[in-house]
């Protein structure tokens, strides 16, 4: 008794002068990266791309969500995932760490409620892939709260739309092996956009009948609820088809091919998605294809940038329409109007995302 | 005990010959100068022949060896998906391949059927979309069933031969040579403070080589790989330039092609030499032209061999020439998410 009244006034005392994202020296940006003996860290950033704190990961990271107030976010492992860390930011120490229920697996993403008391967690049923938003009580610990179905098979990327409770996830379609990533159902694949209410009711959905087999993973969400969804094409490379595409609730999807020339540059694969800060702009990156494209909010393509291995791709907080995009040669760059302005270089290789703060 | 010790001595003296043979240490500067360069001079002075001839005689017997010539040239440097190539999309409005869904095919019958006289100008074949002309627009009409029946045939012949050379000229003109400004001097001169292209040395060299292991997976994975198809669904009818006979030559001229560019870049390679001359030696040996012996289990395990050999030459490139560099494949190139 005495021990735990002595934890819950230890938890009393510490909570009381709550620290905010300002007073870390602000980072702008979390990214995972490797380093170059292999290992694998989380990053915090500034706009300008300087490295701010560095946490070890105990295995390849994917992508992170920050707390919307706190200075706290979870880093996820690359799915399958068996890890996903809750980390202070002020001070790099790991508050929670997050494993998923016996035969869940995380996959890679995951947003907080509006008032950060609640973190979702894209996960799936490792036999099968069938998708779950995982719940977790932010409030008390990071408790396992419940899960409901995502409405589809091997879902990625979720996002909360701004100002709403409501879940947007990209369910992917892909089925794999429980033990790898080997995909399984790549002829029978039906991936959907689904829009969720916080206790799991299906609120819309969108599919692509005519393109099967383009994944819907990644999403970034405008502050007035346009959806931008990233694909990445699972039938014959050769064919060109759009890996972009715009969405919003309860209006037909409009899919954004890009202009005839550039039409096989990305090699069918979209790995980061983002809008600009002024939400004009919406670009996709292809380390693939070595590739960033920028498309209008009508979905026109307006410009293109070639970078070797570019995939991390977030707003440029000090432009209105520029991005910031990470490499696997280490290079943080701001991207703008189809040119390419050098931030900052580490001796890291960034992998899959550049997660914007705030 | 003696045989061991002089197969030791002769393999060190072999590798020193070799390395006293290299002329000139390779790197970014000679598979630019020595390799992409004259490869880039080659394809504008043959696509200028083409359209030399096709100004003069449309006929398909006319035109089709100066064709057959330009393909030949285009090999020399097809690998090779960087810089003004990319820009406006002209490597697939010279070589739009692979077309699963004949994109290419329908639209040239769409222009033949409209017979526009605008599109036979110069400007007019610019704005054409990239799946219709360039060496596979002209393959389809110097070799399809009707081709000379008409004047509009011979007309868009001549314009998607003066397209392909205005279009190799392009790209020729804006690599430039070495000091010229061009975009040679983007790989050549970094890291320079204006070089937003290639920040560092081992970025040039990340680019090249990645054009080297690139070309390699091409020639495995489609020039080999679309008609081989499966075991149980094989398709010789998907084969590269099958009208024109070329799908081996095709395999064989790229092979050599990268072999070359290889040895600029990477310079004494034994391990890649070798399996580069594997390849090559079954390809040449190969008595299937069109690759059709994919169809029957004897014909298709030959191609399968000879796929291979042209990934085990991957394999060996990326061991050899990548850690000579310092360069491999990116990390989120490769297993993205």
């Amino acid at each position: 008794m005495q021990r735990r009244h002595f934890l819950t006034s230890l938890a009393a005392a510490t909570a009381l002068p709550r620290l905010g994202w300002a007073d870390v020296g602000s980072p702008a940006f979390l990214a995972a990266a490797r380093d170059p003996s292999g290992g694998h860290a989380l990053f915090g950033l500034t706009a300008a791309g300087a490295p701010l704190f560095q946490l070890p990961l105990p295995a390849r990271g994917h992508a992170a969500t920050a707390h919307p107030t706190r200075p706290e976010a979870v880093a996820f492992a690359r799915r399958p995932g068996v890890f996903a860390l809750v980390i202070d930011c002020t001070s790099g120490a790991v508050l929670a760490r997050l494993t998923p229920p016996e035969g869940r697996q995380f996959n890679g993403h995951g947003a907080y409620s509006a008032d950060g008391s609640v973190l979702y967690t894209s996960e799936v049923v490792a036999e099968g892939s069938a998708g779950r938003v995982g719940l977790w009580d932010a409030a008390r610990g990071y408790l396992r709260l419940g899960e409901f179905a995502s409405n589809g098979i091997g879902p990625h990327d979720l996002r909360r739309l701004p100002g709403s409770e409501m879940l947007v996830v990209a369910n992917g379609g892909i089925q794999t092996d429980p033990s790898d990533r080997t995909p399984l159902n790549l002829t029978e694949m039906r991936p959907n956009l689904s829009y969720l209410s916080p206790e799991g009711a299906l609120l819309d959905m969108v599919e692509l009948p005519d393109l099967a087999q383009n994944s819907i993973r990644h999403l970034a969400v405008r502050a007035d609820g346009l959806v931008a969804f990233a694909m990445q094409w699972q039938g014959d490379l050769a064919e060109a088809v759009p890996l972009l595409g715009l969405h919003r609730r309860g209006a037909a999807v409009q899919l954004c091919p890009p202009v005839e020339t550039e039409a096989l540059a990305m090699q069918g694969y979209a790995g980061s998605i983002a809008f600009c800060a002024s939400g004009a702009e919406v670009a996709i990156t292809s380390p693939r294809g070595g590739r960033v494209q920028a498309y209008d909010a009508e979905g026109l393509e307006i410009w293109s940038l070639a970078r070797a291995d570019v995939c991390g791709l977030g707003p440029d907080l000090g432009t209105g329409t520029g991005f910031v995009v990470t490499d696997g040669a280490g290079l943080i760059a701001s991207v703008a109007k189809g040119r390419l302005a050098p931030l900052a270089r580490a001796d890291v290789a960034w992998d899959n995302h550049l997660v914007a703060l705030g | 005990m003696t045989r061991p010790i002089l197969a030791l001595t002769l393999a060190t003296a072999a590798a020193a010959a070799l390395l006293a043979a290299a002329p000139t240490r390779a790197d970014v500067a000679e598979a630019v100068t020595q390799d992409i360069l004259p490869g880039y001079a080659r394809f504008a002075e043959a696509t200028a022949a083409l359209a030399e001839v096709a100004a003069q005689d449309c006929r398909a017997p006319a035109l089709r060896p100066a064709w057959n010539g330009a393909f030949d040239a285009w090999l020399g440097v097809a690998h090779l998906r960087l810089g003004p190539v990319e820009t406006q999309g002209r490597a697939l409005a010279i070589a739009y391949w692979p077309d699963p869904k004949a994109i290419g095919a329908r639209q040239l019958a769409e222009m033949q059927a409209a017979a526009d006289p605008g599109l036979t100008t110069p400007e007019g074949m610019a704005q054409a979309s990239v799946a219709a002309k360039g060496l596979f627009g002209l393959e389809r009409l110097l070799y399809g069933p009707d081709y000379g029946a008409d004047s509009y045939d011979c007309a868009l012949a001549g314009a998607m031969a003066q397209d392909l050379a205005a279009t190799a000229a392009l790209v020729a003109a804006e690599w430039g040579s070495a000091g010229s400004g061009g975009y040679a001097d983007l790989l050549l001169s970094a890291p320079a403070p204006e070089n937003l292209t290639f920040l560092t040395l081992t970025e040039s060299r990340q680019a090249l080589f990645t054009q080297l292991i690139s070309g390699l997976e091409f020639v495995a994975d489609q020039r080999l790989g679309r008609p081989l198809g499966t075991f149980d669904n094989p398709h010789p009818e998907r084969a590269e330039a099958l009208a024109s006979g070329r799908p081996l030559r095709n395999v064989a001229l790229s092979l050599a092609a990268l072999q070359a560019y290889a040895d600029a870049l990477g310079g004494p390679a034994p391990l890649t030499d070798a399996a580069f001359t594997r390849a090559r030696t079954l390809a040449e040996a190969l008595p299937d032209p069109l690759l059709g012996g994919v169809a029957d289990p004897s014909g298709r395990l030959k191609v399968e061999i000879l796929q291979q050999a042209v990934k085990a030459t991957v394999d060996a490139a990326l061991g050899e020439i990548g850690a000579s560099l310092g360069v491999g494949k990116g990390l989120n190139a490769v297993d993205g998410d």
